[in-house]
């Protein structure tokens, strides 16, 4: 009788080039992710966003106050999503621009208790406190229930003899993954209110 | 239907020649705008109200009393009326008098002003913007239906056994158009007053624009106005014309390029598709015209902004003698021919007169 239990995960990439190792972070994500949910019986569907592509539009937006309907469908991906992968290289100490750009047109409660899974790339693990102090904060600030676990690749963990180590990438992609799939399976899926269909009335704005 | 012209009243220089036009030649084309509306044929004028450079029209019933005296039948308005900074009780004198000078023909668009640092210069914050825009107006709207006032409120003195003068003329309040963009607490507030509703219509896609249409109609009904089809519309839109739209495009670029409000950003091409910007041939215009009747509905009011972004006065002027010569005679025999019936007018003076001597008479009559 009980139908599958069904999930959305929207993956946000902000990787430059194509390839780039940012966008193979998030797919080695979402890929333990989508495993860690079938293995606990719900199905999801993966949508991938990769920012490059809406680059200008980002940029218009701020300068015209509205997206375009290209970049308003990703938008509305991430704030209907039941889970987000958030990935970005590590530019000067920080998130690249492009993702602070989309997240600066995310409205204030759009991630509210969403479960989120940061992750970066950099060219050295140097900057892989990046994640704690420029990526958590954010999310905090937008009331994202960002997970404990927190991914960075820096080059030397692709090529690194070893992988199976112990708190190797691929142990931490693995961990992060299941924490995700966890917090993404006990959540109700969100219900956006949509203020144009159902107006406070003006009694209650008066008394406001 | 009306149509008119709303200007922001920027000072901006023309990106063509380099030349920055003095605030004294910007008030004085504002003037000659107003007065070529006229001329032309369409029906209103409204000005902006800024209090910051690079604008112009701090005051704005200064300026609209001096074009109340020197036209005949321009209906003079507002876009916006700062009704979070100024004062309710002096919105209330000042429109009140205006309207005795004009003989009527002014009604007012109230906004909230978007710029952070101006609401403390009036002794105000940006972030009670909302709040300032409801208990103003709560204000306001009584001030104009109540010859002696006792009111208490948040953000001014109270007053006790207040009569704001000069009382409207022959006890008609100014009809009142409530602007927004975004806001569905606006579009809602002036659904609750059974006012006006104007969506500037330039800064966003048709979609913004239908979904909050919308809500102030049903909210309209909802409230007791009237039925949803008959609540009282206005848009705004933006155009640049010639006869061969190739001219057009090649003409407006470079004022689209640098304006103010989307310079750096998006291709004229991609605004044009996005928005209900329309820079072209009169015809292009006609057609994106009339179709906004699709998005909100018989409307009542449509404004256009012609005389921004550094355009000289000579061109705006060119304008308008196109607007009046081939695209607004189109637009009204094609809206009317259109129009569901019971669709009302827009409120103006003689009308609500008219329609306030005969509820009277009725009364009499019971």
């Amino acid at each position: 009788m009980s139908a599958t239990a069904s999930r959305s995960l929207v993956v946000v990439s902000a990787g430059l080039s194509q390839p780039s190792s940012t966008r193979l972070l998030a797919d080695r994500l979402s890929a333990a992710v989508d495993r860690h949910l079938r293995g606990a019986g719900i199905e999801q569907q993966i949508e991938v966003i990769e920012l490059r592509d809406h680059a200008r539009d980002l940029v218009n937006n701020l300068l015209t106050g509205f997206p375009s309907p290209p970049l308003q469908a990703a938008i509305d991906a991430v704030l209907t999503a039941d889970g987000l992968i958030a990935v970005t290289p590590i530019f000067s100490a920080s998130y690249g621009g492009l993702f602070k750009l989309f997240f600066d047109l995310v409205e204030r409660d759009g991630l509210a208790g969403k479960p989120v899974l940061i992750a970066a790339a950099g060219g050295t693990a140097r900057h892989s406190l990046a994640l704690e102090h420029a990526l958590r904060p954010l999310f905090a600030y937008l009331n994202a229930a960002v997970v404990a676990t927190a991914v960075y690749a820096a080059t030397e963990d692709w090529g690194r003899s070893g992988v199976a180590a112990e708190d190797s990438l691929v142990d931490r992609i693995d961990r992060a993954a299941l924490e995700l799939s966890v917090a993404m399976s006990v959540r109700r899926s969100a219900v956006r209110k949509d203020p144009f269909a159902d107006p406070v009335p003006f009694d209650q704005l008066l008394q406001s | 239907m009306q149509f008119g012209i709303f200007s922001v009243g920027d000072v901006t220089p023309d990106p063509t020649t380099g030349r920055t036009p003095s605030e004294a030649e910007r008030i004085q084309a504002m003037v000659a705008i107003a007065l070529k509306t006229e001329e032309v044929g369409l029906d209103v004028f409204a000005t902006g109200e800024h209090h910051n450079p690079p604008f112009v029209p701090s005051s704005p019933t200064t300026m609209l009393g001096y074009i109340a005296a020197r036209t005949e039948r321009l209906i003079l308005s507002t876009a916006t009326t700062l009704i979070t900074t100024n004062d309710p009780v002096k919105i209330a004198e000042d429109y009140a008098m205006l309207q005795h000078l004009a003989g009527g023909r002014l009604d007012l668009m109230l906004g909230r002003g978007n710029m952070g640092p101006v609401y403390p210069w009036f002794g105000q914050d940006i972030r009670n913007g909302i709040p300032l825009a409801y208990e103003n107006y709560a204000l306001l709207h009584r001030l104009w239906r109540e010859d002696v006032v006792d009111w208490e409120g948040k953000f001014r003195t109270p007053l006790v056994g207040f009569t704001s003068t000069p009382r409207p003329l022959d006890g008609v309040p100014p009809f009142v158009w409530h602007g927004s963009i975004r806001s569905p607490e606006i579009a809602e507030q002036a659904a609750y007053y059974g006012d006006g509703f104007f969506h500037n219509n330039i800064f966003w896609p048709a979609e913004h624009v239908r979904r909050i249409v919308a809500l102030y109609r049903r909210r309209f009904e909802h409230h007791g106005h009237g039925p949803a089809d008959q609540a009282i519309v206005g848009l705004g839109g933006q155009t640049y014309m010639r006869k061969n739209s190739q001219d057009a495009v090649r003409e407006f670029r470079p004022y689209f390029d640098h304006a103010p409000v989307y310079g750096g950003g998006p291709s004229l091409e991609e605004y044009m598709e996005q928005t209900p910007l329309t820079v072209g041939s009169p015809q292009q215009v006609i057609d994106r015209t009339l179709a906004f009747r699709e998005v909100v509905g018989d409307y009542q009011r449509q404004l256009f902004l012609v005389d921004h972004a550094g355009l000289p006065l000579d061109t705006v002027l060119e304008q308008l003698d196109m607007l009046g010569e081939l695209v607004v005679p189109v637009l009204r025999r094609e809206f009317a021919t259109n129009r569901l019936p019971n669709v009302p007018e827009a409120p103006v003076h003689p009308r609500v007169l008219a329609a306030q001597a005969a509820r009277a008479a009725a009364t009499a009559r019971a």
